[in-house]
């Protein structure tokens, strides 16, 4: 960069003053003491007494945190399967040239996104209810063998929260796929058609290989999002619901660190959620570039 | 057009439109609940049917609700609504500014130390915020912050994504030759920022701006345990207490859901094609 | 602020421009918005109705000239729980007067005795004589390693509440019915199938595994529970096993006589108007709640003793629980304890709990209030108080364990098991069902154990006082 000689020297560090003292401050300090203090039990900020890695043997031993980590392995699985298909769906089909109305549609489709968590388990905790829910109402009038009064918040809490996180997510999920199919090259796809392929071989050997470092990134994002399930099943069910089907890791941290005091605890899971997610990145990548040599 | 595009093309509407009105279908049933009267809530699921114009039961429809909002003293909506905008918005502002600032420095100036620090922002990425969450708060209660809106604003203000993309962004949009110009002109450092950089990269300034200020809106966790006094609780907060306390109150709970999502949907819709540049710049080249 | 020249840019973006200008405006009205004045004394509820009831009393309180003013918050449990603790443990602004239920105080109690935020109270109600005056059982649930930290506010016996009308029009007599055996036998023909659907018509009793508070309020009626006097760990018992079998039974199989029917809901509200389930286990805090909720049952139920798990035995038990406490960093303690005192020791105030919301005070002093001894419209004339009261002495003691919430879970855990196994093995007999009943709390008491074991701060409790 030739322009370092034109500049004082200690221009840059003006620009990055802010965002490196809170950045220091905020992010790198909390991220280091989080390291010590996954290694104490807590009563509060004040108390603290170390305990060494018996955090992290007590967490692998805790069945609370084995259902927490099923229950949000399960949302996780479900919403991968059941939203990025749709999103897929979704854009496919907003990108079929002459389309009216193009605008609008992703416009409707984004929209849910927008609205935060806990707002959203206002709303579906009224939808969702067995006995007055739209839902149940709208199920029962397409499905007539539909169980009345289908406990979604008493007993299928997954399902509930997957169908809910289909509803915000699709559509936000469907943008990064629409500006990927944007970028397929269209003389490639004529010429497949030219040559006679179906629009599922267009799709398989031509639109796929181009968007798929996408899909690996929007899934990354997914899982990474997904496993931090927490403000929807916890103001859904006002916590971790019957039998704590609603349990998720964050809200078993959430509850430890916080309800009961032990920000021990809380850093122990919260190293567990975060080295498993950058496990998660780290695979990703390798299977990206395996996909490409 | 042949028969068979047409149609494809007519499928392909259907099953938009379909797709369409299931995903605004909850918005109308929440708009709905918001103005039906506590007699009319069950009566049906959207507007309640009845000898009225339309066959809608106009009587069974009320302002009450949104009144009493605002009304009634103990639910404190105004301020909540106050304090989420605020929140929000100098959140947003401030978070925008540090990290076009950040990647500015990163994108357009050689210096010792960039290396690391843009090492730093990439391993700052994967960092998950719940892991953050118990040293955080055991930070802001060293610092004397909890309970102040310092305390919830300050640890939002340094986002390395934000950092990163506007790096990237910078990268494209500023031409080095650009800067030496202007430098040979005289221009001061900060006015070169402010008067030649920032216009440059305009859509993602704005998307940004528009990702933050929509993150601390619908941020529940962060405001949940900083926070403590109710007369500074945003609206996700304070909904959760109005769901908590008057939970069968569904007019209310509507009315209040569709006051706290308002806004932020009025502010995408008139920026709808900045948003989704922005959102997806960063994600579709890196 | 720098953006300010930012603003003045034409070629800005209206993002930009509407949120920077929000900014600004909110700043300055943050800013200027006055800080709504702290009272003085500050109470907080979680209750509504409790908030209603202390509004009077509050008021005079104000109104004499040299008093400090007081003032009332109401907060969701969740929020109160977690204002509270994060005063208690890091310093966050406190009320000087405090009432929680069970599960919050538990909570508090979890840390070092040292670390317990609130005022330890048992010298001052020894000295004052006012220890005396409370019904022993009420204070158990605040009393941790001997210490009492909060005045009662409740005894909650439990009854049974029973659709008279129907019971009565069957020509069912409940008078001799002394035992749970007794009951299921004498109103058993009411669970026959008039219209033909398949289903009984009618359940006897609304209790349901998802519900593990009611599984409780019977283990604790049976001499059992989750803890022992001791406040150690005891689920896996000969009573709990038995108690757990016999629900099972209710619930599942040929000798099912349960439903669920949850309270505060509206599907539950309907089969208790419908009278598709005719017995409850209420307390008195839910008879209050029924008369206000429920209108459409007035002068249709009734209560009675709950039917003993063995001749002779307990015919009552305990459910829930409230009390008031002063945070021990109350800027003013003295004049917080006066409040207090006003609020829990005050005749006025133990009339209005029973007429307004149901529930009898934990003050024996009181017991002779003629309030009491009204004919209560609701259930049907009967005297409903003096009912509730003459249980109030033999209700069973309450934890105060800080794992009180988890043996909760973990006992709903073993009766939803027990109850698939049941159902899987066909298995309806309460003498088949015991020792699975056993096993299944010998495995929910280990992953509770496990979890104490994990508290270095919680040194398992002595005796209660």
């Amino acid at each position: 960069m030739s322009s370092a000689r034109l500049h004082p020297v200690w221009a840059p560090w003006i620009f990055l003053a802010p965002f490196v003292v809170l950045f220091g401050v905020f992010m790198v300090f909390p991220l280091v003491s989080s390291v010590g203090l996954a290694l104490q039990q807590t009563y509060g900020p004040d108390t603290a007494v170390r305990v060494g890695l018996k955090n992290f043997a007590d967490l692998f031993r805790d069945p609370l945190f084995w259902t927490a980590a099923r229950n949000t392995f399960a949302y996780t699985a479900g919403s991968l399967f059941v939203q990025l298909p749709v999103a897929l769906g979704l854009a496919l089909l907003l990108n079929q040239p002459g389309l009216r109305g193009r605008a609008w549609f992703r416009l409707a489709f984004f929209s849910p996104s927008l609205v935060g968590l806990v707002f959203v388990a206002a709303l579906f905790a009224l939808i969702l209810h067995e006995r007055e829910g739209l839902l149940n109402a709208a199920l029962a009038r397409v499905w007539p063998g539909f169980p009345a009064e289908f406990p979604w918040l008493q007993r299928h809490i997954m399902p509930a929260l997957i169908l809910a996180s289909l509803w915000m997510y699709a559509g936000f999920n469907m943008i990064y796929f629409l500006a990927a199919l944007q970028g397929v090259d269209k003389s490639l796809v004529e010429a497949a058609r030219v040559d006679g392929a179906g629009p599922c071989s267009v799709f398989r050997h031509v639109t796929w290989p181009a968007i798929a470092p996408v899909a690996g990134f929007v899934t990354l994002l997914s899982v990474i999002g997904s496993m931090q399930l927490f403000e929807l099943p916890y103001i859904l069910l006002g916590g971790a619901g019957p039998e704590s089907r609603g349990l998720t890791i964050v809200m078993y941290l959430y509850q430890n660190g916080f309800e009961t005091g032990d920000l021990g605890y809380a850093a122990a899971i919260g190293w567990v959620l975060a080295l498993f997610l950058m496990g998660i990145a780290v695979l990703q990548r390798a299977l990206q570039r395996e996909a490409r040599s | 057009m042949n028969l068979r595009a047409r149609m494809s093309s007519a499928l392909a509407h259907g099953l938009l439109g379909a797709a369409a009105l299931l995903t605004l279908a909850p918005f109308a049933y929440l708009v709905c609940g918001a103005f039906k009267t506590r007699d009319a809530f069950f009566s049906a699921h959207f507007l309640p049917r009845g000898a009225g114009a339309l066959g809608v039961d106009w009587g069974g429809l009320t302002l009450d609700h949104l009144a009493r909002l605002f009304s009634d003293p103990s639910l404190r909506f105004g301020a909540s609504l106050l304090n989420s905008v605020f929140y929000a918005s100098v959140s947003g502002v401030l978070a925008t500014l540090c990290a076009a600032m950040g990647g500015y420095a990163l994108a357009r100036f050689a210096f010792r130390g960039r290396a690391a620090v843009t090492a730093l922002v990439l391993g700052a990425l994967i960092v998950p915020a719940p892991l953050l969450l118990a040293p955080g708060y055991a930070l802001v209660h060293r610092l004397g912050l909890l309970d102040t809106f310092a305390g919830l604003i300050l640890p939002g203000l340094a986002p390395a994504f934000g950092v990163y993309l506007f790096r990237q962004a910078m990268l494209n949009a500023v031409p080095p030759d650009l800067l030496e110009a202007a430098r040979m002109d005289g221009c001061g450092e900060v006015r070169l920022f402010f008067e030649i950089v920032l216009p440059l990269c305009r859509p993602m300034l704005g998307a940004f701006l528009l990702i933050t200020f929509i993150g601390a809106w619908n941020n529940f966790i962060g405001p949940q345990i900083i926070l403590q006094s109710p007369e500074r609780f945003p609206l996700a907060v304070a909904l959760a207490q109005v769901k908590g306390i008057y939970g069968t109150d569904y007019g209310l709970l509507m009315a209040g859901t569709l006051v706290s999502i308002l806004p932020v949907m009025a502010l995408f819709i008139g920026l709808q094609r900045e948003f989704i540049a922005g959102l997806t710049s960063g994600a579709v080249k890196g | 602020m720098n953006t300010r020249r930012t603003d003045r840019e034409p070629a800005l973006t209206p993002a930009v421009w509407i949120v920077c200008t929000l900014a600004v405006l909110s700043s300055v009205a943050v800013a200027l918005r006055p800080d709504a004045p702290r009272p003085d004394l500050l109470l907080w509820t979680f209750a509504r109705p409790h908030q209603e009831m202390y509004a009077p009393v509050l008021e005079e309180w104000n109104a004499a000239p040299d008093r400090p003013r007081a003032e009332s918050l109401l907060l969701t449990t969740d929020a109160l729980q977690r204002r509270l603790l994060s005063g208690f443990l890091s310093g966050t602004p406190l009320p000087d007067v405090v009432e929680v239920h069970g599960g919050i105080a538990a909570q508090v109690f979890r840390g070092p005795v040292e670390q317990i935020g609130f005022l330890d109270l048992t010298d001052r109600l020894r000295e004052t004589g006012l220890l005396e005056q409370f019904n022993p059982p009420s204070l158990t649930p605040w009393t941790t390693r001997g210490r009492i930290y909060g005045l009662p506010h409740d005894v909650h016996p439990v009854l049974l509440g029973y659709r008279a009308d129907v019971v009565e029009a069957a020509g069912i007599d409940l008078s001799s019915v002394q035992t749970w055996d007794q009951f299921v036998h004498v109103l058993k023909p009411l669970m026959a199938d008039a219209d033909g659907d398949g289903r009984p018509d009618r359940y006897l009793l609304n209790l349901w595994e998802t519900n593990p508070e009611l599984l409780e309020v019977l283990l604790l009626q049976a001499g059992g529970g989750l803890f022992d006097a001791r406040e150690q760990l005891a689920m896996s018992t000969d009573v709990n096993a038995h108690v757990l079998a016999t629900i099972a039974s209710w619930t599942t199989g040929p000798d099912r006589i349960a439903i669920n029917a949850p309270e505060f809901d509206a599907a539950g509200n309907r089969l208790r108007l419908d009278g598709v389930v005719l017995c409850s286990l209420l307390p008195d805090w839910l008879a209050g709640a029924w008369q206000l909720d429920l209108p459409g049952l007035a002068g249709r139920v009734k209560v009675m003793s709950l039917p003993a798990w063995t001749p002779g035995g307990r015919r009552t038990s305990v459910m829930g629980g409230t009390m008031l406490g002063l945070p021990r960093a109350a800027r003013d303690v003295e004049r917080a304890w006066s409040l207090a005192q006003q609020l829990y020791l005050n005749r006025d105030i133990a009339r209005r709990l029973y007429r307004e919301a149901g529930i009898v005070t934990a003050v024996r002093t009181f017991w002779d209030d003629p309030v009491f001894d009204e004919p209560n419209p609701f259930f049907s004339g009967q005297p409903a108080g003096r009912l509730y009261l003459e249980q109030a002495p033999h209700v069973p003691a309450r934890t105060s364990s800080p794992y009180q919430r988890l043996a909760l879970a973990a006992l709903g855990d073993a009766a939803l098991g027990l109850k698939a196994e049941a159902e899987r093995h066909a298995l309806h007999r309460v003498e088949q069902l015991e020792p699975l009943a056993r096993a299944h709390l010998a495995q929910a008491e280990q992953r509770v154990r496990q979890h104490m074991a994990r508290n270095v701060f919680f040194e398992s409790a002595g005796e209660t006082p």
